[in-house]
């Protein structure tokens, strides 16, 4: 299949598709709309598009990272089309039937949303495909879970862009929250419940904030950022409690 | 009343030793003149302009070289930077001591000089932007160093309209102001500091406005104090500009009659 990407009534039609889908959960997804030339745009220059299973996010982020290659970064971070025709092709990938049933997330999920701040790192897609653009490494704390889900540890860092436009910020946060016994994220770094010492969630975001003021962190290496977040975020062996 | 001071050691560099020039295009590139000489920055350390648009998050960030090299990089294309209200912080960043401290700042740099899509000069403390808001008609969009009034821009002319037409002025302004500055008071800056952060700007703003030209609240005030203070700036702003005479001058014939 080329890819294309939807138009406004293309966006309108697969937006009515999920809400009919939330009460009704077992019904087909409307894959004509994928090549329906009244709701579609071939994308130029011609791409194809294979038909695939993503296991992992790290699959769907490799895959159309390779994909849309031939695009600009800028004309792709800003193609709601696109993104959304991309929901709607690997719909059986990001929202799973499960026992028959599918499990429709809030519209933001699948339908791409480049101008709102609060919504736009929500598609799931979309965050695959960037997650790996701004992390070729050290991205293990974010590419191993399923694409039909955003995490807590993904969506805390994703959604702050004065977190992810530091370039060591990957390496230095694999290198914090990382478990290498267990070969996952530390236990209790991304909880809501309580503000723990050097957590992901609350006392990251706060101490990136505070140095913001007084270091340019865009100078700085993984070595050096770790030095100045302080004590708190220097205990990387032991589970946070 | 507890006395906040900034710690940061970093030197405020006037705006006066950055003229901007942004050019149209797709994306728009821009050309600028920077010369640190008499600002005291060391011989050595580098230098970076960073590009931001109110409203939006995206930051572009270009080196400049060092203090006493200034030299402007080939691709100064203004990508993913979107609105009309473009500014600039430029910042000279230590490399050799403490690395990546920054020495000098000047925020807030406006383009001296563009064409037909980007605003020029001095643009107060509310610049306006359109966004897709769905069914909201505005909301606020906090920024680092700004903030910005965001319409609907499914609404045509609503951007305008938001500037002039008094009905929606009294509507939607008296909020406005009360929202920033609850914030602003949570931010905790000192009124007197020399910044151009909009909590700083906001809060003298409001100083300037209060009956009796009152300081700000510190964030350790009680709640009921801080909403005393925004009552009494809220209520100047509103007999300053007579919204409810506006209001009612402006208002259709046809309401009363219904």
């Amino acid at each position: 299949m080329i890819l294309r990407r939807l138009n406004q009534a293309g966006i309108e039609a697969f937006r009515q598709f999920l809400e009919t889908c939330r009460s009704h959960t077992d019904i087909n997804h409307p894959c004509d709309l994928l090549e329906d030339s009244a709701l579609t745009t071939v994308v130029q220059p011609t791409i194809e598009v294979d038909q695939r299973h993503f296991g992992e996010r790290r699959d769907a982020a490799h895959y159309l990272n390779g994909l849309l290659q031939p695009l600009s970064d800028h004309q792709i971070e800003s193609d709601a089309g696109l993104w959304t025709w991309l929901s709607l092709c690997f719909f059986d990938e990001i929202c799973p039937l499960r026992n028959g049933r599918r499990q429709i997330k809030k519209d933001y999920s699948y339908i791409f949303e480049p101008m709102n701040s609060r919504h736009v790192y929500r598609h799931l897609l979309f965050v695959a495909w960037r997650l790996l653009k701004l992390a070729p490494t050290h991205n293990r704390l974010f590419l191993g879970g399923p694409v039909s889900s955003l995490d807590q540890a993904t969506s805390e860092v994703m959604k702050r862009l004065y977190i992810t436009r530091i370039p060591c910020v990957f390496e230095v946060l694999d290198r914090l929250y990382w478990d290498k016994n267990r070969g996952r994220i530390r236990s209790g770094v991304v909880t809501t419940e309580r503000v723990s010492p050097g957590d992901l969630r609350h006392r990251f975001p706060i101490r990136i904030r505070q140095l913001e003021m007084t270091y340019d962190l865009q100078s700085l290496n993984a070595d050096q950022l770790i030095e100045l977040l302080g004590a708190e975020f220097q205990n990387t062996d032991s589970p946070i409690t | 009343m507890i006395k906040r001071v900034n710690f940061t050691g970093r030197k405020r560099i006037a705006r006066s030793h950055v003229r901007v020039e942004v050019r149209d295009g797709t994306p728009r590139t821009f050309d600028a003149l920077v010369n640190l000489d008499g600002t005291g920055m060391p011989i050595g350390a580098s230098v970076f302009l960073e590009a931001m648009c109110a409203g939006s998050t995206v930051v572009r960030r270009f080196p400049f070289g060092a203090v006493e090299r200034i030299i402007p990089p080939k691709d100064r294309t203004l990508d993913g930077i979107e609105g009309e209200n473009v500014f600039f912080a430029l910042k000279v960043v230590d490399n050799r001591e403490r690395i990546g401290r920054i020495l000098g700042i000047a925020e807030n740099i406006r383009p001296e000089r563009a064409g037909i899509q980007t605003a020029t000069g001095r643009q107060g403390i509310l610049p306006i932007e359109t966004a897709p808001l769905g069914q909201q008609l505005w909301d606020l969009h906090f920024g680092e160093i700004d903030v910005c009034l965001r319409v609907n821009d499914e609404i045509s002319g609503l951007k305008e309209r938001a500037r002039w037409d008094p009905i929606f002025y009294a509507a939607i302004y008296p909020a406005i102001v009360r929202q920033i500055l609850s914030r602003a008071l949570a931010e905790g800056v000192d009124v007197e500091e020399q910044s151009d952060r909009w909590p700083v700007l906001w809060l003298k703003f409001a100083k300037s406005l209060h009956p009796d030209q009152e300081t700000p609240p510190t964030p350790d005030t009680s709640e009921e104090d801080r909403d005393s203070w925004i009552d009494a700036v809220v209520d100047a702003f509103c007999r300053q500009h007579t919204l409810k005479d506006e209001f009612v001058k402006h208002l259709p014939t046809d309401v009363d009659d219904a």
